[in-house]
């Protein structure tokens, strides 16, 4: 694996929401491959190129925590903004949060710490100028200075992720004894099938003394 | 996690006939209309059940294909008389279509078969007559909107039990096309369910029931799905997990996998070899949530905990209990038309059986504030409530949220909520009731906490489980002088003072000792002289003495302030020093106690 790297990426809380509990948000046990590899995307990422997480690695005990808050219950409408930018007007834009609340709880991760195990593979809008040393480079630079694209994020945008490059030659970073042993995680979401209707795609995740193997995103559904 | 947990338990409770099977579902019925074979109704049935004060519907398992909401929805030969019967006690404005649609679903489902049951039973929906039913044996105004069901003269089973009925019903619901996809809780590429059936008996919930999968609003749907398009769900799956958890809640009384704390509803359930050790697995567990409040049956609770605490299986103890048994706990609290998931654990017998002894330990006081063993989780989190001119604290000043967190700590045996300790401290400052089991989950918090920490290394004091006079902890110092000079007040002017130096100082004591403490010292030898002058200058004599040592523990100055951790200590302090006093009294009888203690 020439084009494989290392992300260490941490932070005091992470929501990766469970579609059937995602009202009432209940968080996965562990970070999902597309979550981290929308933390990837912060970091590097071209349309040459597609990330695929190959393994990850649980650092911390897996810790709940819920909160109530007050979000939004609707959306603005596609139609609204696209009308006002056919219009040029913007006065029938607007959503007033005040008038249109729900509570909602949500039991969330407290203190996680992941190490992220991925490579790139090449799409079919690469052409000869996308070698794969460039790529890889380019990801080290910027992860190595802490560059990213927007912030990264574990599961939702309120809970940043901290982010470190774990060079070739550097140690991975120490797993908690609660984690030895083998632990079922059950069906957890592998990826969304962007190109076959944005159908959700699961596998069966298994952890060994903190480590999840992926199956690569065409086999998780077998 | 949680959905494929309670559909792995519907397979099981299936397996022992305990539940519904696909396409049926327990509902409540209360009547039962008795018609002839030529389609005459003759009679009225009632199936209540009577031995409480109130009559009370019976369950039956009767055909259910969808929940029905706003909209007009007929069930298959049994409904509430509005549909059945097209009678109602309120207004009535859809009763005609409703009506008319139960007999038309009838006709469709049934209409074709030549069973004579069923055909007599359409007989007797085509010549109905509402207005009849009045006249009819049995009835009485207490039916109305009621559920019922029917059965023919003469047999012994209902309607809705005739194998014909259920075949055709079976048969009607496979043809039910859906959309095929992966399961997301069994992982299998199965028909996906769309209509996820109510979860009732959730307290503070809608009565009709609440949804635990829903998307009822625009801002739960995401890319671009609609509504339980969201989550892809296989029908069988749907139905599993609903049965479950609505078999768990049922509001029977010989239900004993049930337990309300504060707000939530907790549910739990034991995956065993069979069912006789889950079901003793649970009762377990159910003992460790509100244990007995025979003294007996709490001395054996403690021990077998202390037992567990030394790292002593389960099974060994306890020869109903099954090593390696899986246990499961969820927590469900209200939030208008949907249950949130406020905790949620699966572990083993033994590693829960070990957080609660863990628990207990924590808890652990001298003097004990209750006899035999610490009381339940609610019982805890109902001290943290405030408890103003002697009322009974009540449950819904309890922070919900502080209830579950400290449900969730007891379970996984992590750290309790901080939120904990600074509502005691809180409580202490502001309605001076520094009781007992309020001082023990102060020490919990800060044990707790203390241990886990050690494994990091970091150097904090061990939190005593008795007096400790070698401890150097400024908070626990501070807090055995204040104990000291509220007894030299005593001392001095009695037990009827309107204003103690508790009710007066304690909370500005607790918080920022240097600004009273010099104060108060300065009156306790005032209080000292006085009593010396009392005659009771070998009193006088002790506590001084006591004060002084205590006060060259302390060092130079005061503290300025105190964290909100110290100050636990400093309420820890106060008790131990106070209490010592009444310990000294009972030392005669202390001895006796212990031997007790060790037969047990």
């Amino acid at each position: 694996m020439s084009y494989g790297v290392r992300l260490h990426i941490w932070g005091e809380r992470a929501c990766f929401t469970r579609p059937e509990l995602k009202t009432e948000r209940v968080s996965y046990d562990v970070i999902t491959p597309s979550a981290a590899r929308g933390i990837l995307e912060a970091i590097h990422w071209k349309p040459a190129i597609r990330w695929c997480i190959d393994r990850i690695h649980v650092l911390k005990p897996i810790r709940f925590e819920s909160i109530r808050r007050n979000e939004v219950a609707g959306k603005l409408p596609a139609g609204t903004v696209s009308k006002g930018i056919k219009s040029g007007r913007v006065d029938e834009v607007h959503y007033f949060v005040d008038q249109n609340r729900q509570q909602r709880a949500s039991t969330i991760l407290r203190d996680v710490g992941y190490v992220i195990e991925a490579h790139f593979e090449f799409t079919s809008r690469a052409d000869d100028s996308d070698t794969p040393g460039k790529h890889l480079d380019i990801f080290n630079r910027r992860a190595r200075q802490g560059q990213c694209f927007h912030m990264p994020c574990l599961g939702t945008r309120e809970f940043p992720a901290a982010f470190e490059l774990i060079e070739s030659e550097q140690q991975m970073p120490a797993v908690d004894d609660d984690l030895s042993g083998e632990r079922d995680l059950g069906f957890m979401l592998h990826d969304i099938d962007f190109a076959n209707g944005k159908t959700s795609r699961f596998y069966r995740a298994k952890m060994q003394d903190g480590v999840i193997e992926v199956p690569p995103f065409q086999e998780a559904l077998a | 996690m949680i959905l494929s947990a309670l559909n792995d338990y519907y397979r099981r409770l299936a397996a022992q006939e305990k539940v519904p099977v696909p396409g049926f579902s327990s509902e409540k019925v209360s009547y039962a209309l008795v018609f002839s074979h030529d389609g005459e109704p003759v009679a009225i049935d009632d199936l209540r059940d009577t031995s409480g004060k109130k009559p009370r519907p019976r369950s039956q398992q009767v055909p259910v294909d969808k929940r029905r909401t706003s909209g007009i929805h007929a069930y298959p030969l049994w409904d509430k008389t509005a549909y059945a019967l097209g009678v109602t006690a309120g207004e009535g404005k859809r009763l005609a279509d409703e009506h008319a649609a139960f007999k038309a679903r009838q006709l469709a489902l049934f209409g074709g078969c030549d069973d004579a049951d069923l055909c007599a039973f359409l007989r007797l929906l085509k010549h109905w007559q509402p207005e009849k039913l009045a006249e009819l044996s049995g009835y009485s105004e207490e039916m109305l909107d009621t559920n019922i069901v029917f059965r023919l003269d003469g047999q012994q089973r209902y309607l809705h039990e005739n194998s014909m009925a259920r075949s055709l019903w079976r048969t009607a619901l496979e043809n039910d096309e859906g959309v095929v996809g992966q399961c997301l809780v069994t992982g299998e590429i199965a028909t996906l369910g769309t209509d996820h059936p109510a979860i009732r008996g959730v307290r503070d919930a809608q009565s009709s029931g609440a949804s635990l999968v829903s998307f009822n609003s625009d801002a739960y749907n995401s890319y671009g799905n609609k509504g339980q398009d969201n989550a892809a769900i296989s029908k069988v799956a749907i139905f599993g997990y609903s049965t479950a958890l609505n078999y768990l809640l049922r509001g029977d009384s010989d239900n004993h996998q049930r337990l309300q704390i504060g707000d939530t509803t907790v549910v739990f359930w034991a995956e065993a070899s069979d069912a006789v050790h889950a079901e003793a697995a649970e009762d377990f567990f159910a003992m460790l949530n509100e244990p007995p409040s025979d003294q007996q049956e709490a001395a054996q609770l403690g021990s077998l905990l202390g037992q567990v605490a030394q790292g002593r299986p389960l099974a060994e103890l306890d020869p109903r209990l099954e090593s390696g048994t899986r246990f499961f706990v969820l927590g469900l609290a209200p939030n208008a038309a949907r249950l949130s998931v406020r905790f949620w654990c699966a572990d083993t017998l033994d590693r829960l059986a070990r957080h609660y002894a863990q628990h207990h330990r924590d808890l652990a006081l001298e003097p004990a504030p209750w006899k035999g063993i610490a009381p339940g989780s609610w019982w805890m989190a109902l001290q943290t409530a405030p408890m103003r001119g002697g009322q009974k604290p009540k449950a819904d000043d309890v922070p919900p949220q502080l209830a579950g967190e400290l449900m969730r700590s007891i379970l996984t045996g992590r750290r309790y909520p901080q939120s904990l300790l600074s509502n005691l401290v809180m409580r202490f400052r502001n309605d001076g009731h520094i009781t007992g089991a309020r001082i023990a989950l102060c020490k919990a918090v800060l044990a707790r906490t203390a241990r886990l920490a050690a494994h990091s290394n970091s150097h904090t004091q061990e939190v005593p489980v008795s007096l400790d006079r070698h401890s150097t902890h400024p908070g626990y110092l501070l807090g055995r002088l204040f104990a000291e000079l509220e007894n030299a007040q005593r001392g001095a002017l009695g037990n009827q003072i309107n204003a103690t130096i508790r009710d007066r100082y304690y909370g500005a004591a607790s918080a920022t000792p240097a600004s009273v403490f010099p104060m108060l010292l300065r009156n306790a030898q005032n209080h000292l002289s006085n009593m010396r002058k009392k005659d009771k200058g070998g009193l006088a004599h002790t506590l001084e003495r006591e004060i002084g040592a205590i006060v060259n523990g302390l060092g130079d100055t005061f503290p300025k302030h105190l964290k909100v951790e110290d100050q636990g200590r400093f309420a820890i302090g106060y008790y131990h020093q106070s209490q010592a006093r009444f310990a000294k009294r009972d030392s005669a009888t202390t001895p006796e106690e212990s031997t007790q203690g060790d037969d047990t």
